[in-house]
C-alpha cells in the first residue's frame, strides 16, 4: 500500500520534472530537472525492490553522467547568455514531433501489463549479481567493456587535437 | 488486511528506527559542531597557542567548550547576503545539496550489532540495505552537485572557478574511492555494512582479528588518502582557501556559509566512521563476542549483553573519534599540493594502485582457496 503510493508518487516527480526540462531555457537549471527525474527512477526501483539497479541509476547516471553533463554546460559559453525565444514554426515543430513521439510510444506500451509490487519480497545480492554477469552474460558483459574503450580513445583523441591547437 | 497486532509492530517499528535516527543523527550532529572546536584546539595546540577559550555561560568557560554555540549564534544573525546576479533558487540550493548527501550516509553505518529491550531486538543501524557499500558510493556521488551549484548560482568568475576545481578534484577522487572499496567486497563477501563488520570478527590462526586493516592493508592507506581528497581537505584543499585562492562558495553568508563549513566537518566525521567501520572493525572488539570474552587461551568471561551492547558502541565511538583526531593531525601537519600533483596523485598513482589492489586481492583470494 504504501509502496504502491510512493511509487506512484515517484513516477509523478519524474513526469513532472521531465515536462519541466523540456520548457526550461535555463541549460543548468534543465540539466537539474533531469537529475531530479533520474532520482525518481531510482527511487522506484528502490520502492520495486530493485537495491542493485537503484543504487546504480545513481551512481551512473545520477552521478557520473549528469555530472559531466553539468560541468560541460558550465563551461560552455553559451551557458552564460540568455537565447532570445524561438520562432513560432520552431515551437510549433517543437511540438508536434514529441507529440509523435509519445503517441507512438503510448501505442507500444499499451500492449504491455501494468507492473506491480511483487508480493515476495525478494533482493539481488552481489554474488547472484556476479554469478550472472561473470556466467550467462559473460560476452555481454565484456562487449560493454567496449563502450570504455571507445570513450577512452575519444577523450584522448579530443584531449590531443587541444594540445596541437 | 492488516491485524492489529501487526499494526503494534509496525508503530514500534516507526518509533525505533525514529529514535534511532534521532539519537545517532543527534549524536553525529553534536559531534560535527564540536570537531569545529576540536579543529581550532589542535591547530592551537601545534602552534604553541592557547586556541579559543574566552566563550561563556555565567562565567563558565570549560575550556572554550560553549564556542561552537557562540559561533552557531553569530552565523545566524549575520546578514544574509546574495550577489545581485546571482540565481536565487540554484543559490539556496546549494548548501541544502552540499549537507544532505553527508548527513544521509550517517544513516548506513552500523554504531553497534543489536540491544535486547523489553524482549524486542534493537539493530543498532538505521539503515543496513544489502547493497550498502553501493548506496554509499551512489549518495555520496551526489554531494558534487551541491558544491558545483554554489559557484555556478553565485554568478561570479572566482565562484565558478573554485567550483570547478571542486568538481574535478571530488569526481577523480571518488573513482579511486569506489575501487578501494572493491577489494573489501571481495574478502568479505557482502556489499553490507553490518556483514563486513561482522565478518570483520573472525580470528585468522585463531588470534589475529580479520580485520580490514590486516586483510586490506594497502586499500586503508588509499581509502584515507582518496577520502581526504574528496572532502577538499588539507592537504587536498585547494577547492577553497580562503584568502589566497578563494572557492566555490566565496559569496556564500550567515547559516548558508556555515552550512557548507558543517558539511564539511560532517564529512569528516563520516570518513573517520567509515574507516573504524570497513578498516578496524567497526564495533567489534577482539574476543568479545555475544556471551562476553573468550580469549584464545580458553579463559572466558561472561557479560549480559546489554554490557557487551554498550562496549560495542563504545568502542565504535572511540575508533572514530581516533580518526577525526588523525585527519585534524595531518591538516596542520601538511602543505597544501598544487592542483597538477593533486590531480596526478590520482589519476597517475592512486587509481592505477587501487586497481593492482583488486588484482592482488583476487590473485589472493584464488591462492588461499
Amino acid at each position: 500500500m504504501i509502496l504502491t503510493a510512493a511509487i506512484y508518487a515517484l513516477a509523478a516527480v519524474a513526469a513532472a520534472a521531465t515536462l519541466l526540462m523540456i520548457f526550461q531555457r535555463d541549460l543548468v537549471r534543465s540539466a537539474l530537472l533531469m537529475l531530479t527525474a533520474l532520482l525518481a527512477t531510482a527511487g522506484i526501483y528502490l520502492a520495486l525492490s530493485a537495491q542493485a539497479l537503484a543504487a546504480l541509476q545513481v551512481i551512473l547516471y545520477a552521478g557520473a553522467v549528469m555530472t559531466l553533463f553539468v560541468t560541460a554546460i558550465a563551461v560552455a559559453p553559451g551557458a552564460w547568455k540568455d537565447k532570445p525565444p524561438a520562432g513560432r514554426l520552431a515551437r510549433l515543430l517543437g511540438l508536434a514531433v514529441p507529440a509523435l513521439l509519445l503517441t507512438a510510444l503510448l501505442q507500444a506500451t499499451a500492449a504491455l501489463k501494468l507492473v506491480t509490487v511483487s508480493p515476495e519480497f525478494s533482493e539481488t545480492g552481489t554474488l547472484d549479481l556476479a554469478m550472472d554477469l561473470f556466467g550467462p552474460l559473460a560476452w555481454q558483459f565484456e562487449l560493454l567493456s567496449l563502450v570504455i574503450v571507445a570513450s577512452v580513445v575519444g577523450a584522448v583523441a579530443l584531449a590531443m587535437n587541444r594540445r596541437r591547437a | 488486511m492488516t491485524t492489529p497486532a501487526l499494526n503494534t509492530d509496525l508503530l514500534l517499528f516507526a518509533a525505533a528506527a525514529a529514535a534511532k535516527v534521532l539519537l545517532f543523527l543527534g549524536g553525529a550532529m553534536g559531534v560535527t559542531a564540536l570537531l569545529t572546536l576540536a579543529e581550532r584546539k589542535v591547530s592551537a595546540l601545534m602552534q604553541d597557542r592557547i586556541g579559543p577559550n574566552r566563550a561563556a555561560i555565567a562565567g563558565l568557560t570549560l575550556n572554550g567548550l560553549f564556542h561552537p554555540v557562540a559561533d552557531g549564534l553569530k552565523m545566524l544573525f549575520k546578514e544574509d547576503f546574495r550577489p545581485a546576479a546571482a540565481d536565487r533558487l540554484l543559490f539556496a540550493l546549494a548548501p541544502v545539496l552540499a549537507l544532505a548527501p553527508v548527513l544521509t550516509l550517517f544513516a548506513f553505518i552500523p554504531f553497534g550489532d543489536y540491544v535486547m529491550l523489553f524482549g524486542y531486538q534493537l539493530d543498532l543501524c538505521v539503515a543496513d540495505p544489502p547493497l550498502g557499500l553501493f548506496l554509499l558510493l551512489a549518495v555520496s556521488g551526489l554531494s558534487v552537485y551541491g558544491t558545483f551549484l554554489a559557484g555556478w548560482a553565485s554568478r561570479s568568475n572566482f565562484a565558478l572557478l573554485g567550483a570547478l576545481r571542486a568538481a574535478a578534484q571530488m569526481i577523480s577522487y571518488e573513482v579511486t574511492l569506489g575501487l578501494t572499496l572493491a577489494g573489501l567486497m571481495m574478502v568479505y563477501g557482502s556489499a553490507s555494512l553490518q556483514d563486513i563488520v561482522r565478518a570483520q570478527g573472525a580470528l585468522i590462526w585463531g588470534w589475529i582479528p580479520a580485520w580490514g586493516i590486516v586483510t586490506q592493508p594497502f586499500a586503508f592507506v588509499l581509502f584515507l588518502t582518496a577520502a581526504i581528497a574528496a572532502n577538499k581537505r588539507t592537504p587536498f584543499d585547494l577547492a577553497e582557501g580562503e584568502s589566497e585562492i578563494i572557492g566555490y562558495f566565496m559569496e556564500y553568508s550567515s547559516m548558508r556559509f556555515a552550512a557548507f563549513m558543517f558539511a564539511e566537518f560532517a564529512e569528516m566525521l563520516l570518513i573517520a566512521a567509515l574507516c573504524a567501520t570497513l578498516f578496524f572493525g567497526g564495533w567489534q572488539v577482539p574476543f568479545l563476542y555475544e556471551t562476553g570474552f573468550m580469549l584464545p587461551g580458553g579463559a572466558a568471561l561472561e557479560l549480559p549483553q546489554w554490557v557487551t551492547a554498550l562496549m560495542q558502541t563504545g568502542a565504535f565511538a572511540l575508533k572514530t573519534l581516533f580518526f577525526c583526531w588523525l585527519q585534524l593531525l595531518l591538516r596542520w601537519t601538511l602543505p597544501r599540493f598544487r592542483f597538477d600533483q593533486l590531480m596526478s596523485l590520482c589519476w597517475r598513482r592512486l587509481l592505477p594502485l587501487s586497481i593492482a589492489n583488486i588484482l592482488a586481492t583476487g590473485a589472493a583470494l584464488l591462492a588461499l582457496r
